[in-house]
């Protein structure tokens, strides 16, 4: 495809595809919308400021230690919630598919409040056992949800056994919690609360440098799935014979999407609804190709997941409100129009 | 040109072993009663289900020793229809599983009567229009992926490509299939539910029962009366005066 400039005298055609064009558009958008939460906050500080080194030594320790780990943090998140989001959509081959809703989210959760509860001593290694009860959590329910999906094979009445797993599998979750919320202790429940309702407040050097490469390597792993995503929605039989290796685009969906998922609710809880929000909303503007659909998905989550902190932490400053409640808040109301409106076309 | 020695599955559902070569340029008809393991069988000639027993062999090379990517040069699925997803467009469905030039998609949707359709989304097709893109999109992976150099333009396999088809779409799609096969040296498989367009079109048929192939030949010898009655447990009359002679099998009132 090719974009028209019309200029005052010419007409200059540039061979840029509309892939790109969304792209850039969407990378833009996303710089200028870092551009302003950087600038917002409790403590008003001038990012331009900080970075001339015009601004008072406390401004600059809160917007270099704080400020900005926790912006990066929210790309980072935003966009592995709503890649994997838009990958387990393909890969389920239906548009419900979310990582909060079939429990990836809540099971990687209890795991990390187990992690918390019962083997967290105040060592170093913490954070990484925190990453790997997250992933190993977010892993166990992606096969037992994927064990079911087999079973039940194609169709629309798998997919609404997929989400009753999702609800056992959320309900078992925060039985979980609500048992582990009993014997912990004091502190470790002050962790707890702090950190399950979904928030980026935890968002330090030490957590988010570590968080930050693993993510990258898992929403790598799902955008050199894009290619075969799309085959596999010709139906399992038919994309083989296209030339799709199913099992293995399954075990790398299935490891980024673990891995990725894992991450994110150990260092922020659950943050519900941006992987369905936001694939659901591209899709209808992008159409389904991943090639375009997963970049344009991560940087959409990135984006919303950025504007909700930046509103999570200024509307009642100074107190904040936990970016989870919001995304959930927009999001459910968004899944059950979604609900309606296909039992209609049922 | 794909062959089968002893070829089976032993696991239900299952195929008892068959011999059989299926060559470049013909059309062979894949019947049966509901249940006698025509898409199962299909489903052994894709290699989707690899054969339990016995070889199967594509231009000479073990099947499951092909490559999945290389197989797709050569050979191409229709499965029964199954609904995508998500809401493609019609042209660019058409593409997945290849890179097809512009021209040939054009020439694959004019080919099924599909050029009116090209930027409707495929979830707002009625189920025959879509059948037809799913089948194009069959040809098209073949054609566009099939190497110059090849002798033969590989194996396209389509399981009851006319299920949802009108009789005039029925026609045009076996009319074309047949075009297909001649013009670019293609082996087309097709399992099929109507006897008769199997009689009228197929260059070959292979009678399935309970997982056993139970006759193969020329579609007069197979599509017999007799046999017809007994395997179907239906009651025939048999109108002589085809097209080109074929017997015509109908259902007795």
């Amino acid at each position: 495809m090719i974009a028209i400039l019309h200029t005052d005298r010419f007409r200059v055609r540039l061979p840029v595809s509309r892939t790109t064009r969304v792209l850039i558009g969407l990378t833009a958008t996303l710089l200028l919308v870092l551009g302003w939460a950087a600038a917002s906050g409790a403590l008003g500080i001038s990012p331009w400021e900080v970075l001339r080194g015009q601004a008072d030594p406390l401004s600059v320790q809160v917007w270099w230690q704080l400020r900005l780990p926790r912006l990066l943090l929210g790309v980072a998140v935003g966009a592995m919630l709503a890649g994997s989001g838009a990958a387990m959509q393909g890969l389920f081959r239906n548009p419900l598919a979310d990582p909060t809703l079939l429990g990836l989210a809540s099971g990687a959760g209890l795991f990390v409040a187990v992690w918390i509860v019962l083997f967290q001593d105040s060592g170093t290694g913490s954070l990484y056992g925190q990453f790997a009860a997250g992933f190993l959590g977010a892993l166990c329910v992606c096969l037992i949800v994927f064990g079911i999906a087999k079973r039940q094979g194609g169709g629309s009445a798998a997919v609404m056994t997929l989400l009753l797993a999702g609800l056992a599998i959320n309900t078992l979750a925060g039985a979980g919690g609500g048992v582990l919320a009993f014997i912990a202790s004091d502190e470790q429940l002050r962790q707890l609360s702090l950190w399950g309702m979904g928030t980026l407040t935890n968002a330090l050097w030490r957590t988010t440098a570590l968080a930050l490469v693993l993510i990258a390597a898992a929403l790598w792993l799902l955008m050199l799935s894009a290619r075969e995503l799309d085959l596999l929605q010709l139906g399992e039989a038919t994309a083989h014979a296209a030339g799709l290796d199913a099992a293995r685009l399954k075990r790398r969906v299935v490891i980024a999407t673990s891995l990725g998922v894992g991450i994110c609710v150990a260092l922020t809880g659950v943050i519900g609804f941006l992987g369905l929000l936001v694939p659901h909303c591209l899709r209808l503007w992008l159409g389904p190709g991943h090639r375009l659909l997963l970049p344009a998905s991560m940087l959409g989550g990135a984006l919303l997941l950025v504007v909700a902190d930046t509103l999570a932490r200024t509307v009642a400053a100074p107190a904040e409100i936990p970016v989870g409640l919001l995304t959930s808040l927009l999001g459910g109301p968004y899944f059950l129009y979604l609900l309606m409106r296909r039992n209609r076309a049922c | 040109m794909l062959t089968l020695h002893q070829a089976g599955l032993t696991t239900t559902p299952t195929i008892a072993p068959l011999d059989g070569t299926i060559r470049p340029g013909e059309l062979l008809a894949i019947v049966g009663p509901n249940g006698a393991g025509k898409s199962t069988l299909l489903s052994m000639l894709s290699g989707f289900r690899p054969a339990e027993q016995g070889e199967l062999h594509l231009d000479g090379t073990p099947l499951r020793e092909w490559p999945i990517a290389e197989l797709a040069n050569r050979r191409a699925l229709v499965a029964q229809q199954e609904l995508p997803g998500f809401d493609w467009q019609t042209d660019e469905l058409l593409s997945l599983g290849s890179n097809p030039s512009k021209s040939l998609v054009a020439a694959l949707l004019d080919d099924l009567d599909l050029t009116h359709l090209a930027k409707r989304s495929v979830l707002s097709l009625s189920g025959g229009e879509r059948q037809r893109v799913m089948i194009a999109r069959g040809a098209c992976q073949l054609l566009s992926r099939c190497s110059p150099t090849a002798k033969d333009g590989g194996i396209l396999l389509l399981d009851e490509p006319t299920s949802a088809l009108d009789i005039g779409q029925q026609q045009r799609l076996m009319r074309q299939l047949h075009g297909w096969a001649t013009q670019h040296r293609m082996a087309i498989v097709c399992v099929l539910h109507d006897l008769n367009l199997a009689s009228t079109y197929a260059d070959r048929v292979w009678l399935l029962h309970q997982g056993q192939r139970i006759d193969h030949g020329l579609p007069n010898q197979v599509l017999n009366p007799t046999t017809i009655a007994k395997i179907y447990a239906v009651e025939l009359q048999h109108i002589e005066g085809g097209p080109q002679g074929k017997p015509l099998l109908a259902l007795a009132p």
